[in-house]
């Protein structure tokens, strides 16, 4: 039970520190924060999806959203060898940004989770899409688990590292 | 039979969470009445129902992503043919045990609504087709099927008034079963006057697909327990995604600031790896990480109770059923806050 979602977190922060070094030496420095941020992110949510590299939507839609954003689409496809998917170009094109003409108050909202699970466009059957979130869901957690850690880590040897000097 | 099955439970308790703890209790409840309202009631069913709580204690003890196989693998056999309780979801335990109450036929009406006064409190959680199956369904091939709730309302009360106008029709039908046959499963069908034809049939089967599966989203997702209704449940969720990604937008602009050169400190790489191991049960750390990994809430029975209750400071506040405990995380966090 536990292992499992220990196993989880494993998994995305050793993907996650080969995904942000691959990241780091492709691109040039000096970065700024909001450049340095959106490396962090974007390798996080490589290294999330490449973690489940599994046979969900979710993790595949998102590897491709995120090789487009790469400049370095080498990169995303060193690490995710299998992450070629046809989904690619479906998916950067279905985004909705709000604009529903749904019915009722369900379907809206299905509608509108559909824009928030990566790939969730896609998915017509609405059982699907609600085992595709609820698995979304798990390596979301486990990445801000991951994160919050890891920040709470950096922050105390920070400080640490500041009272030497 | 009834003390086998307190100590089935009294065995699983520290693994379960008090919603399957208090089904349990229901359970016992409702098999204390089948017996002393049928003197005939069957060594069988009891037999069955304790084995069908073995099968489910293992289920909860399993992985999260064997679970969802299990969603998956279980549907289909479960609704056409009725057999592999070990495939049922758990709360498909709940669903054929509570069946039992239709054997006894003297008062059916009587028995249903016992149920319905049980199953309130935990009709929110339980969706279920709860099946009974008798010899004269057989016969004359009428099906009855009584659902614990319908799709349409999730509130369960009305579902109960279902029930039991359901009930009075199919008292006549059971009118002729005197003893309670002996079954592998109890299986209901369609309840009567209702269509009962393939499609509906189908289409029922894919509503309680989607409200299986709104179960286990029920508890991933915290403070989903108090909501009910499709509509309100896919609301939490949808926060609930919306959060977790802003968090990762937020955490990711803190990591940002904290290292300037872009490096994660690969060297504190065991060292936190030790404490993902190490962390488990136990909520401190040496160092003020704020990672207590102790259950969800006490309602979740899928095994990511590990994930610890949303504790959000990002920027706009969480819903208010969520939990938060914020405090060490806080003062981790005021570096980065502004931005």
């Amino acid at each position: 039970m536990m292992s499992t979602y220990n196993m989880v977190k494993q998994e995305f922060i050793k993907k996650w520190i080969t995904t942000l070094h691959m990241l780091d030496c492709s691109v040039e420095h000096p970065l700024n924060v909001t450049e340095r941020k959106n490396a962090i992110k974007l390798s996080s949510d490589i290294a999330m999806a490449a973690a489940r590299s599994g046979s969900t939507v979710w993790s595949r839609a998102l590897i491709s959203r995120s090789g487009n954003k790469t400049a370095n689409k080498p990169v995303a496809r060193r690490i995710l060898k299998k992450a070629r998917n046809r989904l690619k170009n479906r998916c950067l094109t279905l985004r909705r940004n709000g604009n529903f003409t749904a019915k009722s108050g369900v379907r809206k909202r299905t509608e509108l989770l559909k824009s928030l699970v990566p790939g969730g466009e896609l998915i017509k059957n609405k059982d699907y899409l609600i085992r595709e979130t609820l698995d979304y869901i798990v390596y979301l957690r486990a990445q801000v688990d991951v994160m919050r850690t890891v920040a709470a880590v950096d922050s105390v040897t920070g400080n640490l590292t500041n009272d030497n000097k | 039979m009834l003390e086998g099955l307190v100590s089935q439970e009294s065995l699983s308790l520290n693994s379960m969470d008090m919603s399957v703890l208090e089904r349990l209790k229901w359970v016992q409840q409702q098999q204390q009445q089948v017996v002393s309202q049928s003197s005939n009631n069957s060594p069988e069913l009891l037999h069955q129902i304790l084995q069908f709580h073995g099968s489910n204690n293992d289920e909860l003890l399993q992985g999260s992503f064997s679970q969802f196989q299990m969603i998956r693998s279980g549907f289909g056999p479960n609704y056409n043919m009725g057999y592999g309780p070990q495939h049922e979801a758990m709360d498909g335990c709940i669903s054929r045990t509570s069946s039992c109450q239709m054997e006894p036929v003297d008062t059916m009406e009587g028995l249903l609504k016992n149920g319905t006064e049980e199953d309130r409190p935990i009709s929110l959680k339980n969706k279920r087709k709860q099946e009974v199956k008798t010899r004269e369904e057989e016969k004359t091939e009428k099906k009855i099927k009584v659902e614990a709730d319908t799709e349409s309302s999730m509130k369960g009360k009305s579902n109960m008034r279902n029930r039991e106008a359901s009930s009075e029709t199919s008292k006549e039908t059971l009118k002729g079963v005197s003893e309670i046959p002996k079954l592998d499963y109890i299986h209901v069908r369609a309840r009567r006057g209702q269509a009962t034809d393939r499609h509906s049939l189908a289409e029922r089967a894919r509503r309680e697909k989607i409200s299986k599966k709104m179960k286990y989203l029920q508890d991933i997702v915290p403070g989903c327990n108090k909501v009910t209704g499709k509509a309100g449940m896919l609301d939490e969720i949808i926060n609930y995604v919306q959060c977790l990604q802003r968090q990762v937008e937020f955490l990711s602009m803190k990591l940002a600031v904290l290292n300037p050169e872009l490096e994660l400190a690969v060297e504190d790489v065991s060292v936190k790896q030790a404490y993902f191991t190490n962390v488990v049960g136990s909520s401190k750390h040496s160092i003020m990480v704020d990672v207590p990994l102790f259950p969800l809430d006490q309602q979740g029975s899928l095994d990511l109770s590990a994930i610890n209750p949303n504790q959000t400071t990002s920027i706009e506040a969480p819903s208010a059923s969520w939990e938060s405990q914020s405090q060490s995380l806080y003062n981790t966090s005021s570096l980065g806050f502004q931005y």
